[in-house]
């Protein structure tokens, strides 16, 4: 829980000054200090940016009356409709999250192979 | 081990981000544009326009107040002229950046910057057309006029301080799909949208097709199938109008008019539905006692909308209207003294000359019995991704040759309409400056005033319409009109005779005009401009009668005409060629010969009343009928894979129709019976019906015009779900309200002038060029329903209006 609070915080800060790659270089880092096994550390950087992004997405979609995410629903070839924003923040959320998840899950390896390394050394 | 995996996991999310952050194709890079904080999440706006706002500004030299209405129409308020354009630059740029930005590089030939080398051939067209010539030299006649030089810059500098103020997030939606920024603004982008207005409207010829009929058939077909004025008329300037001018000689044609050949070319034929219509109405046949002024401009429909209206009150002007995004000043609309419109002048202003090289360099051309130079200009096309491509281009006296043998590409429609080998003549590559006809009507106080500002406005020329509270009213086809022999144009010319060459222009003062005419009204929709009393040659074919007729008609019977008469004339859908060639086509059916559902169809058409209403069914069936009639008579004869042609016009049809029914041309020459004209009605007339039950089933509601015509406005870069829904309307192109799929009135404006003047409009469309706002399409279900907008006109600074929402001042920092 506490990875996943600190990558939506560190997040959602920098990511209203820097462009979106920026969630990989968060998540890699912090799993890297924090995971504590790579389910741990995928679930939390997918479970992470996902919630961001779909709560952003609504936060801007909800006063729109979600007039956008539905057309664009229909240029991603959706049929015309009035629940397309569903897909749209589910897609949206599923990126984000594939992305933070999967170099939280990055991150937690190197951080293996730097302890094991740490360890040889030690040893 | 760890290390390898490790090693993966890191390329992995590498490989991921990077994909993430790239087009594909038409994909949008998917990262980058689902990001809430930065994608398409961002230009989700809310329906509320906010609250009041201070901004600062660079470059202004007073304040600036800007006050949005309750459709988001902005009513800036300035202390000068300059302030005034950087603000409506600035607010323009606003609503409708990324439609500026795509259009100015579809008609410069630079959309392979952004979507890559699929528009190579797109652009080359444009440059080899010579839209960049005729650009620039405009800009080298702006450069002369400093004060209209300082009206363009300001409105650059407007709309550069605006795209300056912009962070990645904030980028129109499309500029996110098609991943590029904006660029900075030029004046010669504004250049850029008048030539493409020049494109659309005067850009089209039929050269070749009458050069290909004149070798199948002979001068007498041609003569009799393509004569030089219509057989039903009603002209814009009232037949009868006397002429208050001596007329300058008229040029002689070369003394053996040279026949270039038939060539396997096609032109683009003139697109029926590029028209509009106006008029006004003089204070003796209103309710008020003053004038009344209606416009609406038939253009193909798109959004962003077309159009930007606008309330621009300067230090010594007040006016009210549409611009074009992109352009200062307003295009149609209305002051307190006046009001004015446009409509499209069909006239003869491009010309194909035939060019003789002297040998494979291009180097020399013949003409006037001794060898030219030949120029040539270099064109550079950027291609997205590094790509450059160089084009050369060569130019006569008379302009580029489009395109040399074997430089046409395959595959790509728009080049089969150009001539090999042929220099293009055309008047949207001369120097003008338009944009000071529009500043001066703008700031136009009577009729003088009206006069002497259209007189810049060379191209594409226009039929001025004009009212004032002084109460006068009038009309003037307007523009650069070439001085020619008659018919000079018609067919394509042979470029080695001066004779053969523009013989300057129609003096602008000849230019035929009518102000207050007894009749008590003036009006345009396209047709001749003159009856055959004119002087001078303009075309020898405009717009059929049928608009300009059935407008004229109804003013005639208009006595205290009102804001509401107007209106409902905009909105007539009937159909006067319906009344002309309907009951013809009934009388002549066989009706023992028709089973039971085409026997119904005829019922429907005989009961049915002209009007391409939306629930007419009889519309359907006439408006499929009458095309396979034209289709079936003519298309033996005129259309052949090697030899290019087109069909007579309409007008034509309808006289041999009614006159004479054993023309030759009835007959199908590819069967060996011969057909007569009750065969082609009636064949026709079954295919009709029966295409209609294979589309829609029986008879039923799914009949009805609205449905089968299927009217939308789609997307200016036709991207899915960004176009508008299917709009359920009336309409043809033979009606007032010309309305087709999606093609039609795209405008609809009628003024009531007075001591205070009050306006109404409306575009299918919106203020905003944002997918995602609440004012992108929300005038589209009152433009339909036929409805008009009372536009909010402020007289002055400190008039109070309920339907302001939001006001934003602008200062300098």
């Amino acid at each position: 829980m506490f990875l996943i609070f600190l990558i939506i915080i560190v997040s959602l800060i920098l990511q209203l000054f820097l462009p979106w790659w920026i969630i990989a270089l968060i998540a890699f880092p912090l799993a890297f200090w924090k995971a504590r096994s790579a389910g741990h550390a995928f679930g939390s950087g997918f479970i992470a940016i996902f919630l961001l992004w779909v709560v952003m997405g609504l936060f801007k979609s909800f006063p729109n009356e979600h007039l956008l995410a539905n057309r664009v629903g229909e240029m991603f070839m959706l049929p015309p409709g009035s629940s397309n924003w569903i897909f749209m923040l589910l897609a949206t959320g599923i990126v984000g999250g594939l992305v933070g998840g999967i170099s939280a899950l990055a991150g937690f390896m190197a951080g293996n192979a730097f302890k094991s390394r740490q360890g040889l050394k030690g040893a | 081990m760890k290390l390898l995996k490790a090693v993966i996991a890191l390329s992995v999310t590498l490989i991921l981000v990077i994909v993430l952050n790239s087009k594909l194709g038409d994909i949008p890079p998917l990262g980058k544009f689902l990001d809430p904080f930065h994608g398409f999440w961002q230009n989700a706006e809310p329906r509320d326009l906010g609250k009041n706002q201070e901004l600062r500004i660079n470059g202004l030299k007073g304040k600036v107040e800007i006050r949005f209405d309750d459709q988001m129409i902005p009513h800036i308020f300035a202390e000068n002229d300059h302030d005034l354009f950087l603000a409506q630059g600035y607010i323009t740029a606003k609503d409708r950046l990324w439609q500026m930005d795509f259009q100015t590089r579809f008609a410069a030939g630079r959309l392979s910057e952004v979507i890559g080398d699929k528009a190579i051939e797109l652009d080359k067209y444009q440059r080899r057309m010579g839209m960049p010539f005729g650009a620039e030299n405009m800009v080298k006649a702006m450069q002369k006029d400093p004060q209209m030089l300082a009206v363009m810059q300001a409105y650059a500098d407007g709309v550069n301080a605006y795209i300056n103020s912009l962070n990645p997030s904030d980028y129109p939606i499309e500029f996110k799909i098609l991943n590029y920024k904006p660029e900075e603004w030029k004046i010669i982008n504004s250049a850029f949208l008048l030539k493409l207005m020049s494109a659309t409207l005067s850009g089209g010829s039929n050269e070749f097709y009458m050069n290909n009929i004149l070798s199948e058939y002979g001068p007498e077909v041609v003569k009799n199938l393509f004569p030089d004025y219509p057989y039903r008329e009603d002209p814009i300037i009232p037949a009868g109008t006397k002429w208050n001018f001596k007329p300058v000689e008229i040029p002689q044609p070369p003394a053996l008019l040279a026949n270039t050949g038939g060539m396997n070319i096609l032109t683009k034929e003139k697109v029926e539905g590029i028209g509009s219509n106006n008029w006004a109405v003089s204070g003796a046949k209103s309710a008020t006692g003053f004038p009344m002024l209606a416009n609406d401009p038939h253009l193909e429909l798109s959004l962003p909308s077309i159009w930007y209206q606008i309330q621009l009150a300067g230090d010594v002007s007040n006016v009210y209207g549409v611009s074009l995004p992109g352009a200062p000043g307003v295009i149609i609309g209305f002051n307190k003294d006046v009001a004015w419109g446009v409509t499209n002048v069909d006239a003869d202003v491009l010309d194909w000359y035939k060019v003789r090289f002297k040998d494979e360099t291009k180097k020399e051309y013949w003409y006037n019995n001794t060898w030219h130079k030949v120029k040539q200009r270099i064109e550079t096309i950027k291609i997205r991704g590094g790509g450059l491509v160089t084009d050369t281009v060569y130019y006569t006296h008379h302009g580029p040759v489009v395109y040399l043998e074997g430089q046409k590409p395959a595959n790509f429609a728009k080049v089969n309409n150009i001539p090999t080998g042929h220099a293009l003549r055309w008047v949207a590559h001369d120097p003008s400056n338009e944009f000071r006809a529009i500043y001066q009507l703008n700031h136009s106080k009577n009729y003088d005033d009206y006069r002497s500002a259209i007189k810049y406005f060379n191209a594409p020329a226009q039929n001025f319409i004009f009212a004032s509270a002084g109460n006068d009213i009038a009309i003037t086809p307007n523009g650069y009109f070439p001085l020619k022999y008659k018919d000079q144009g018609k067919f394509i010319l042979d470029g080695s005779l001066p004779a053969n060459d523009w013989h300057g222009r129609i003096p602008a003062a000849h230019n035929p005009t009518v102000k207050n005419p007894a009749r008590g009204f003036v009006s345009s929709a396209n047709q001749s401009s003159t009856d055959q009393t004119y002087p001078y040659y303009i075309n020898w074919e405009f717009a059929d009668y049928e608009r300009g007729h059935r407008i004229n008609k109804r003013l005639t019977a208009m006595s205290k005409a009102s804001v509401d008469s107007m209106r409902s004339l905009q909105n007539d859908n009937y159909s006067m060629l319906a009344e002309n060639i309907k009951l013809d086509l009934i009388r002549t059916v066989k009706q023992e010969s028709l089973n039971a559902s085409q026997k119904e169809a005829l019922k429907i058409v005989s009961e049915w009343n002209n009007a391409y209403d939306s629930g007419e069914m009889g519309a359907s069936i006439f408006e499929i009928w009458r095309k396979l009639v034209e289709k079936n008579i003519w298309d033996d004869e005129f259309t052949k894979d090697d030899r290019p042609m087109r069909y007579p016009s309409r007008d034509r049809m309808v006289e041999m129709l009614l006159n004479e029914p054993d023309a030759r041309w009835y007959d199908n020459i590819n069967t060996a019976s011969k057909e007569t004209k009750t065969d082609i009605i009636q064949l026709s007339f079954v295919a009709a019906v029966d295409s209609l039950q294979d589309k829609y089933g029986s008879i039923s509601d799914r009949w009805e015009w609205g449905n089968v015509k299927h009217s939308h406005v789609p997307h200016l870069a036709k991207i899915g779900g960004f176009g508008s829904k299917f709009i359920n309307n009336g309409g043809s192109k033979a009606s007032v309200n010309a309305m087709s799929e999606t093609n039609g009135p795209s405008w609809r404006m009628v003024i009531q002038l007075g001591k205070n003047v009050k306006g109404y409009g409306v575009f299918p469309g919106g203020e905003s060029g944002n997918p995602g706002s609440f004012y992108y399409d929300d005038m589209i279900d009152t433009w339909s329903s036929g409805k008009l907008n009372e536009l909010l006109f402020l007289r002055s600074k400190a008039e109070q209006s309920k339907r302001i929402r939001t006001t934003w001042s602008l200062s300098s920092k």
